[in-house]
């Protein structure tokens, strides 16, 4: 498989250039953060930047949104089929169907090519989630959609920019079809300034070392990731091995949707089959087979080691199916805007069935991906139109050695935080509560990381609100023992009356309500007794675990702040009769 | 006491020390135009001691007795020491009830991608000591909830009981109404006099709960161990007879008095790292080299700053992390934030001691592990089996046989076997191209740094003098320089001390910004005037606080700006009239970007800058001749010049005795540092023994 037909390149110029290359891109994220106008990209970081050669293949990456990157190609042969012999200097292509290369409507794609003179060779790509595009919910992130017409605008692959004139007539419609005009134009003009900036230090790069220098490394890059991929994979036993994890409903139906996955080891190479998992849903939770592809490459990443660049070299070493009309691969007009969801599942379902090859590796469920709140509406005396888009993260799972993370990124994304002071500076609302969420952590010889609490005040007379969580009905998974983390819970109170509602919810609320979300808690690693008892009491010290989960969960027990040994071990001996 | 303050100083000396981890580097400058130097071992469990000995052996120096001796101007790494070992204060925060987990839970990312083991630090105040109490101020400033004074007390109470020498505290919005802080400020000093408070508005008022809270957290962590430390140098100083005042340098490379450091010390926490880029800046100055990049190389990083149009490159956030920091200023994860303006100082893991070896995927990589001094290098022979950039250095010919001063001996052999056997044979090539693959892979590492303080800031390179500092800065500044197309290389009289005399070199700088929003429509620079006259009065009052004499001040005007919806701006010189200034931020955002929006931006706020002079500041035009005499080379050696070259007879110079003119290929050797001239390359030296280096 190892592309013989390369110019060489000696191992010293290729690690000079992978340093220039992830250089180059480290300069466009953060060129991303600097210029865009919304919160949800300049302060939450919803956005990714890489650098392509002509063919769209990763020359780096950014340390930006990861689960967006295993897209790019699917994005690029949508771009060749509408502009195969039609790209020159000064194009700017962008779109966002995801029916036709993209992967939700939010996430407006931008390639830029790249010429040194005549020659087509490379693209800049940023990919941004903007706060609008239209539809009916504020936001364009519903899970209740049930055809793709309702999310939004839709954009085929389309220039911005045809040989560097603005193409007026798609700003215009663009600006006519989203509720926040100037957020969105703004963030678009971030995405150009950031393609303007890789173009220009790509040349500066071709100008040194030649244009060929770029189909060199790509060679030796793509193979360095195949060859230590390879390595990897040859060292697992070869085999089957099957998981099921669950997506607690598509917002209309609370029925488990299955996600099935079956690894096959053979020599060098793996498999990864969806076959067994849901049909297509009504939801907008139905994932393009590109975005499964995209998860599955970023779990297999994860449990490899540090220096395996996340390329199509290792791409080639993994063959990833579902079968069509599937929740993983759905058919026109399925609903998708909320496919981040199944993305996440997907990763929890592949890292699950990894658990059985590397158990070392691998880390309990975590949180289950980001829950989004949004918030729309017009504010009352001016009709200027407010969106929140609000994203919170979340806990990592126990791993073998080391306890989860608490309030950490998903894995996936690499997202921030919008700070409670901008929110409420920008916004009509109150934050009341952003803090760690006590007992959420599933309990183990290690634990997982607890999940987050944040609390949010109606300031504006109504709003549209869109709530999309899960990990509701089915609990983050623990490993070899460990046990599952707390599930999560959306609580709503009007006049101080407390309501559980449902994971998935679009509704409107009004001024004074109180929406509560807390987010589920990573699941634990190992037997719970096993867990040290001063690891235990230190979690209780620091409030993170009360003293009754000390007991019931790990069988530990703590007086007035001080461990009970004698007790603990009586409780202990207990607690394993009774499970055994 | 007849004479005033400007003549007592005019004429007496000045003394600059820098702590590093191996040696505390001293500079005296005597007022009389002659400078001296010397290096002492540090003492890291007591790192004043160090100070001390130093003064007391460099006063001697120069003949002089501690009483003359006008001020002590101190870089400091006790605040990073601190923070890196974990030894501070016992340290509680209380928070608006709701938010005691905001500095725990801080960002959310992560340094790197697709790694499930990271660690995430472990906050410096445990969620045991942070408390909530009942108050909220809403986002424009009004009290929603008042303070509860009593849960006031007795969260704070608790603390105390629980060992708490240290208290922060942080309220939501108090960057909009600071009224319930001051309060409990207040009602805190009064019960509990023997804990130190620190307020978040006290250090930095501004938006952001994170970073403010976190800020604030720093700075009480700090606090008691600076001025532990800083008690006992005025101590020693004065118990050696030096009565003069003690200066320490800040994170943004400025000075101001030890007072100010024992309140504020979270803008001291890279004291001194700032001070090489400052003395650059200087020495640049005294050059007309207007456009720097500084270039410190040590044992295990490397760093780059750069300074521009003789302005230093400021950043207004900063995080601390352990181990090694990357040139990335894009990710926020992991490290203590610090929201206090400093130096922009890009690091990368690569130094002398980086080890060589190649991964599984048959990628050749250098650092970030360093060998250290322990074992050091394969050549040192003291238990170090790895090959280093030092290795490929000295098997290539770049540095002497034995190490700086003769004081240990050098084995070629011992380089040689261990390039060999992890690099060279692994590759198929010969040792002395592996070592060379060595350099260009740790070089192109150090570019990275250079090209994150120059590229993303939308500067060319190609218009810089690349600046070497640092034991090895000198030895691979030219084939960094060459990789960026960067014309010349400026190696100062004495790199390896180059830090201490930035900091004769310094000014003391505040800084005053007042928000001033304003769309650029409606700027009004009748009202700006007024605004920029009372911040112009702060900062006068506060520059007279730190013993400036008022001829000596100086006063820079910039605002901020961006457009609408950003949150980043850039600080531009300001312009009295709305449409000019509008001009001047489009070029600077054009300059970096390469692309502009089309629609108004918005002015933020308005910011002055103080500046006052030091008498007898460190002057690099003052000139001090070189020793004349004998020119010739001291040997010459064979040099491995790349693949293209191989090895070239090489005359080899002492910087003492080195010729005012020369052509490359020559290795100039100093007593703190090796310099390498290239073949081709033209070295000429000043009357002040700097070296500057022009590239073929």
């Amino acid at each position: 498989m190892l592309d013989r037909s390369r110019k060489p390149i000696d191992p010293i110029t290729f690690a000079v250039l992978k340093s220039a290359f992830e250089s180059i891109v480290d300069d466009m994220a953060y060129t991303v953060m600097r210029t865009a106008r919304s919160p949800i990209v300049r302060d939450v970081l919803d956005y990714s930047a890489t650098m392509c050669d002509a063919k769209g293949r990763i020359l780096a990456q950014a340390k930006t949104v990861a689960l967006h990157l295993g897209a790019v190609p699917d994005a690029m042969e949508a771009l060749q089929r509408h502009y195969a012999d039609d790209l020159h200097p000064g194009d700017v292509i962008i779109f966002n169907d995801p029916y036709d290369g993209g992967m939700h409507l939010p996430d407006i794609f931008m390639f830029k090519p790249i010429f040194d003179g005549p020659r087509h060779i490379g693209y800049s790509v940023v990919i941004c989630h903007h706060c609008d595009v239209g539809g009916r919910v504020p936001g364009s992130n519903a899970s209740d959609s049930t055809e793709i017409f309702q999310e939004g605008l839709r954009i085929p692959p389309l220039k911005l920019f045809d040989k560097g004139v603005r193409n007026k007539t798609l700003f215009d419609i663009i600006t006519k079809n989203v509720r926040l005009p100037d957020l969105v134009i703004g963030d678009l003009e971030a995405q150009l300034a950031t393609c303007a900036l890789g173009e220009r230090e790509f040349l500066r790069l071709t100008d040194k070392y030649g244009a060929d220098m770029v189909e060199g490394f790509l060679a030796e890059f793509l193979d360095y990731g195949e060859r230590l991929a390879r390595g990897t994979f040859s060292t697992w036993p070869d085999g089957a091995y099957s998981f099921t994890d669950y997506i607690d409903g598509d917002g209309f139906d609370e029925a488990p949707i299955p996600i099935h996955v079956t690894i096959t080891v053979k020599g060098d190479q793996i498999g990864v089959d969806f076959e067994g998992s849901s049909p297509q849903v009504k939801g907008a939770i139905n994932s393009t087979l590109s975005f499964v592809k995209s998860a599955t490459y970023l779990a297999v990443r994860c449990v490899l080691d540090p220096d395996v660049p996340n390329n199509a070299g290792l791409y080639r070493c993994i063959d990833v199916s579902a079968p069509k009309g599937t929740l993983l691969n759905p058919e026109f007009p399925a609903p998708v805007a909320a496919r981040a969801l199944t993305g996440y599942r997907v990763v929890d379902t592949v890292l699950g069935a990894l658990a059985a090859i590397v158990p070392e590796r691998v880390v309990a469920a975590g949180e289950g991906g980001n829950s989004v709140v949004c918030l729309g509406g017009y504010d009352k005396q001016t009709r200027e139109p407010f969106i929140v888009v609000d994203m919170i993260n979340g806990a990592l799972g126990a791993r073998a050695g080391k306890d989860g993370i608490d309030a950490v990124t998903n894995p996936s994304q690499n997202m921030s935080n919008m700070p409670v002071e901008i929110m409420e500076a920008t916004y009509p609302l109150m934050i009341e509560e952003y803090g760690l969420r006590e007992d959420s952590c599933g309990a183990g010889r290690t634990r997982g990381g607890l999940g987050v609490v944040r609390q949010y005040r109606l300031m504006a007379e109504e709003a549209v609100m869109q709530l999309r969580a899960d990990r509701y009905a089915h609990a983050p998974y623990g490993l070899f023992g460990g046990k599952p983390g707390a599930p999560s819970r959306n609580i709503l109170s009007v006049d101080s009356d407390p309501q559980l509602l449902s994971s998935k919810v679009t509704r409107t609320v009004y001024k004074g309500t109180v929406i509560r979300h807390e987010q589920a808690g990573g699941g634990g690693y190992g037997d719970p007794l096993a867990r040290p008892p001063e690891a235990v009491l230190e979690d209780v010290l620091d409030g993170k675990v009360s003293t009754a989960y000390a007991r019931e969960g790990f069988g530990v027990v703590v007086e007035a702040g001080s461990l009970d040994l004698a007790a603990t071990t009586a409780l202990r001996q207990r607690m394993a009769g009774a499970g055994a | 006491m007849t004479t005033t303050r400007l003549e007592r100083s005019a004429r007496m000396a000045r003394i600059g020390v820098d702590i590093g981890g191996t040696f505390t580097d001293l500079v005296l400058a005597d007022g009389q135009g002659s400078v001296f130097h010397r290096k002492v071992a540090s003492t890291p469990a007591a790192p004043e001691q160090a100070v001390l000995e130093g003064v007391a052996a460099i006063v001697a120096d120069a003949g002089l007795s501690p009483a003359d001796v006008a001020e002590v101007v101190h870089g400091t790494t006790v605040g990073s020491n601190t923070l890196l070992q974990k030894v501070g204060a016992a340290t509680g925060l209380i928070t608006t009830r709701g938010f005691r987990d905001v500095l725990e839970i801080g960002r959310l990312r992560t340094p790197s991608m697709f790694d499930l083991q990271w660690e995430k630090p472990a906050p410096l105040v445990a969620r045991r000591h942070r408390k909530e109490v009942a108050e909220r101020i809403m986002a424009d400033g009004t009290v929603l909830v008042p303070l509860d004074e009593a849960g006031l007390i007795a969260a704070a109470e608790e603390l105390v009981a629980a060992g708490i020498t240290s208290l922060a505290l942080c309220f939501l919005n108090s960057y909009r109404n600071p009224v319930h802080e001051r309060r409990a400020e207040l009602l805190l000093a009064e019960r509990f006099p023997q804990v130190r408070v620190t307020s978040s508005i006290s250090v930095l008022p501004e938006a952001k709960e994170y970073e403010r809270t976190s800020t604030t957290v720093v700075n009480a962590y700090v606090r008691p161990v600076l001025e532990a430390y800083l008690t006992r140098l005025e101590q020693g100083l004065s118990d050696v007879g030096v009565s003069a005042p003690l200066l320490v340098c800040n994170s943004n490379g400025a000075l101001a008095s030890s007072l100010t450091a024992r309140e504020k010390p979270v803008f001291f926490i890279s004291s001194g790292r700032a001070a090489g880029v400052v003395g650059g800046s200087r020495l640049g100055e005294a050059l007309e080299i207007k456009d720097l990049v500084v270039f410190d190389m040590g044992g295990t990083t490397a760093s780059a700053s750069l300074v521009q149009n003789g302005e230093l490159s400021r950043v207004s956030e900063y995080e601390f992390r352990a181990g090694i920091s990357t040139p990335s200023r894009f990710i926020k994860a992991g490290g203590y934030m610090m929201s206090v303006p400093t130096v922009d100082v890009a690091e990368v893991g690569s130094g002398a001691g980086s080890i060589a070896y190649v991964d599984q995927g048959g990628l050749m990589r250098v650092g970030p592990v360093s060998a250290g001094a322990d074992p050091g290098p394969a050549c040192y022979g003291i238990g170090g089996t790895r090959p280093t950039v030092t290795d490929a250095n000295l098997l290539l010919g770049y540095l002497p046989a034995t190490l700086a001063g003769g004081s240990r001996a050098l084995s070629v052999d011992a380089s040689r076997a261990a390039i060999a056997r992890d690099l060279a044979d692994p590759f198929g090539l010969s040792p002395e191209d592996a070592a060379s693959g060595v350099r260009d892979v740790v070089n192109a590492n150090m570019a990275r740094a250079i090209r994150a303080v120059t590229v993303e800031r939308g500067v060319d390179p190609r218009d810089f003098t690349l600046v070497a500092i640092g034991g090895s800065g000198p030895v691979h500044a030219a084939d960094i320089a060459r990789q960026l197309s960067m014309p010349r290389v400026l190696v100062p009289a004495s790199p390896g001390v180059f830090t201490a005399m930035g900091m004769l070199a310094g000014d003391v700088e505040r800084y005053f910004i007042a928000p001033f929003p304003r769309r650029a429509p409606d700027f009004s620079a009748v009202e700006a005037e007024e605004a920029f006259r009372a911040l112009e009065a702060d900062a006068r009052t506060a520059l007279a606080g730190e013993d400036i004499d008022p001829q000596l001040m100086s006063i820079a005007r910039e605002a901020d700006m961006r457009f609408r919806g950003q949150e980043m701006s850039l600080s531009v010189p300001y312009v009295a009239d709305a449409e000019g200034l509008q001009a001047a931020f489009r070029a600077a955002y054009e300059a970096i970007y390469s692309y502009c929006p089309s629609d108004v931006p918005e002015v933020v706020s308005l910011r002055v800058i103080g500046r006052g002079t030091r008498p007898g500041k460190l002057d690099f035009r003052a000139a001090r001749a070189s020793d004349a005499g004998e020119t010739s080379p001291i040997a010459t050696r064979r040099v491995y010049f790349g693949t293209d070259q191989g090895f070239v007879e090489t005359p080899v110079y002492d910087r003492r005795r080195c010729p005012a003119a020369l052509t490359g290929p020559a290795i100039i050797e100093g007593a703190d540092s090796t310099v390498v001239v290239p073949p081709g390359a033209r070295a000429e030296a000043d009357a002040r023994a700097n070296l500057l280096i022009t590239l073929a």
